[in-house]
């Protein structure tokens, strides 16, 4: 059930890729920041838990958008590359942020806030949080599909990532297009960030999640999300099932590498993803 | 090509030299009689840092080498500067080879294993690329995590090197051989972008379908690359664990591949003086930070007690905004316009 968390911060790292053509590192880091937000709100402060996810969501918004305003929109016009390692550098100043604050590797731990009963039908058991988890992320990925596809608000962020300059001629305001795509994405990976932590608590491996996301972003192609999807429930099986069978074999940690051994294989077999479009390049 | 007054070029190897005035020459002279003899003055602290430089200077002019000129970005420095110190330990422990040879095939093996990443190279590019290092790296170190003959966990123990009937075994005795070694390894790279293979990385750099058109046999130049860049890292990771006389697999970080990139890109990503300025500007920021955190940890007391390491990230993730932000071609670029200036001085142009 992780890898459907996995796809939740794959769709963030797509949607931002679908607008700005950029792939982001920095979003295992906003993640962090979003469990943590909740964290302070709902156990230090002991708000309901709608407030504090309503809160929670406003400061990650402002974060992506203060992140956009002042780290990548001057970053426009130039190349793409130059925008990824901006992203590199946001990802090491947040993650020294998040090390601040963390004060040196403590768990913080949730109380629960999902009711906790439990499924099981024949062999399988089936937590009821991670049953949520799942209906909230399909629920998130259609409509986000929906978006794209059926809004002009949708349609003026996939013509941006086509061509900034030949969108601002049909009177596309790409700073706008920035601004709100930086939030959305920020949005989604702190319900991801949220969710994940009700798993395993607040950890200093919080955004090496997030390098995972990008990872399973990359595995179904950097701009479809029905593929992050995909890709994040396949990860999810993949890891679970190395982490049974080759364990035993190899001595252990075969969880971790799975991933890594995953993207390099598609790297290797078909570049783009598996569901993403193929750039053809000419001089 | 700015020469001083009074100095032409009548062949090719003039036009082509490093060194091209007497001045040159004995500012050479001088700076390498100096660093020479820099151990025996009283300054241990700065001994064990120009030590920590070194290694970091070779480790960042393999990068230059495979990112600033060919355009390769590469975040798998630090792993590849592990399977070196790995290599090096076991030749020397249990292999019982001479340090002097155990060096350049240490060098080797990393830079054989780099070819892992070079056949990544070849199918992608740019930023897919750069994810595809990350993944090697976490690769490597799962496998020098769980393989026995490298010790696990725990880690190996390195015997100081042995040159005929020397012991180095202290700081200032491996200074001579790090800083010796940093020496050859930066004049290979400055002869190396300025040879044939140098020119062929900048084609592949630029635009290598453009390069392929015209020629260059951009599959084998880019192998070239990750095999040189991994033999620098290697190198690196030899002298590194016979300096510390341990290797474990937590000082192969990814945020030291990550710190090593920034230097990279602070230093200046196509020259081999950015080398030394990033990592000279990044380890001075570090040094900075750790010297003030404890001032701002009194000043701010809900940051904890230790904030020096999360300090040093900031610290280094702002600078690095920054300069992506006003300055993405470096010190190295900042440091050529301050010699333009020099030269055309009161002039402006």
């Amino acid at each position: 059930m992780t890898g459907i968390l996995y796809s939740l911060i794959a769709a963030a790292i797509v949607l931002i890729y679908k607008a700005t053509q950029v792939a982001s590192l920095a979003h295992g880091q906003i993640l962090a920041f979003g469990a943590l937000f909740f964290w302070i709100f709902f156990v230090g402060m002991n708000l309901p838990v709608w407030m504090s996810l309503l809160i929670t969501f406003a400061i990650a918004a402002l974060i992506g958008l203060i992140l956009e305003r002042v780290a990548m929109r001057p970053l426009i016009g130039q190349p793409a590359f130059a925008a990824f390692l901006m992203t590199f550098a946001i990802y090491v100043v947040l993650d020294g942020v998040f090390q601040l604050v963390l004060e040196g590797g403590q768990v913080k731990a949730y109380s629960q806030f999902l009711p906790s009963a439990i499924f099981s039908f024949s062999d399988i058991t089936i937590p009821l949080s991670s049953v949520i988890s799942f209906s909230i992320a399909v629920l998130l990925f259609s409509l986000l599909a929906a978006f794209f596809r059926f809004t002009k608000i949708g349609l003026g962020m996939r013509a941006t990532a086509e061509d900034h300059q030949l969108a601002q001629a049909t009177g596309i305001s790409v700073k706008r297009v920035f601004s709100l795509v930086w939030a959305l994405s920020a949005i989604m990976c702190a319900i991801a960030g949220i969710a994940i932590a009700n798993l395993t608590g607040i950890h200093y491996v919080l955004p090496s999640i997030g390098l995972k996301g990008l990872i399973v972003a990359l595995f179904g192609g950097l701009d479809s999300l029905p593929g992050a999807l995909l890709a994040g429930i396949l990860l999810g099986i993949l890891e679970n099932l190395s982490a049974g069978y080759l364990d035993p074999l190899v001595g252990g940690g075969c969880k971790e590498v799975a991933a890594y051994a995953m993207v390099l294989f598609i790297f290797f077999v078909r570049p783009y993803g598996l569901f993403g479009q193929v750039r053809i390049e000419r001089i | 090509m700015w020469r001083p007054c009074g100095i032409s070029d009548m062949t090719y190897a003039q036009d082509m030299a490093i060194i091209r005035a007497k001045r040159h020459w004995i500012a050479l002279i001088a700076s390498l009689v100096l660093v020479y003899s820099l151990p025996f003055f009283d300054i241990y602290y700065f001994i064990g840092l120009i030590n920590h430089l070194s290694i970091a200077i070779i480790v960042v002019l393999g990068l230059e080498i495979v990112s600033g000129y060919c355009g390769q970005i590469s975040f798998g420095q630090a792993a590849f500067m592990a399977v070196g110190a790995y290599c090096s330990t076991i030749f020397t422990s249990k292999l019982g080879l001479p340090f002097l040879i155990s060096l350049p095939l240490s060098g080797l093996a990393a830079g054989l294993f780099g070819l892992l990443g070079g056949a990544a190279s070849l199918k992608i590019k740019g930023f897919y690329l750069a994810i595809a290092t990350i993944a090697i790296h976490f690769l490597t170190m799962w496998l020098i995590l769980n393989l026995k003959v490298t010790g696990g966990p725990r880690g190996l123990h390195a015997l100081p090197p042995r040159i005929g009937n020397l012991t180095f075994d202290s700081d200032e005795s491996m200074y001579f051989i790090i800083v010796s070694v940093m020496l050859l390894m930066a004049y290979i790279a400055r002869n190396l972008v300025r040879s044939k293979i140098g020119r062929a990385f900048i084609a592949i750099r630029d635009n290598d379908l453009a390069a392929q058109v015209m020629g260059v046999e951009i599959y084998q130049y880019k192998l070239m690359a990750f095999f040189i860049s991994c033999f620098y890292a290697g190198v690196a990771g030899c002298l590194w664990a016979h300096w510390l006389q341990v290797v474990h697999p937590e000082q192969f970080d990814i945020m030291h591949a990550l710190w090593y990139v920034g230097m990279l890109i602070i230093g200046g990503m196509g020259s081999v003086p950015g080398a030394f300025f990033g990592v000279i500007f990044v380890r001075g920021l570090d040094e900075l930070v750790l010297f003030s955190s404890p001032l701002i940890a009194e000043a701010f007391p809900w940051i904890g007690t230790q904030p020096a390491a999360a300090l040093s990230l900031i610290a280094f993730g702002l600078v690095l905004m920054i300069f992506l932000l006003y300055e993405p071609r470096g010190v190295a670029h900042r440091w050529e316009i301050l010699k333009a200036s020099w030269r055309l001085y009161p002039f402006m142009y």
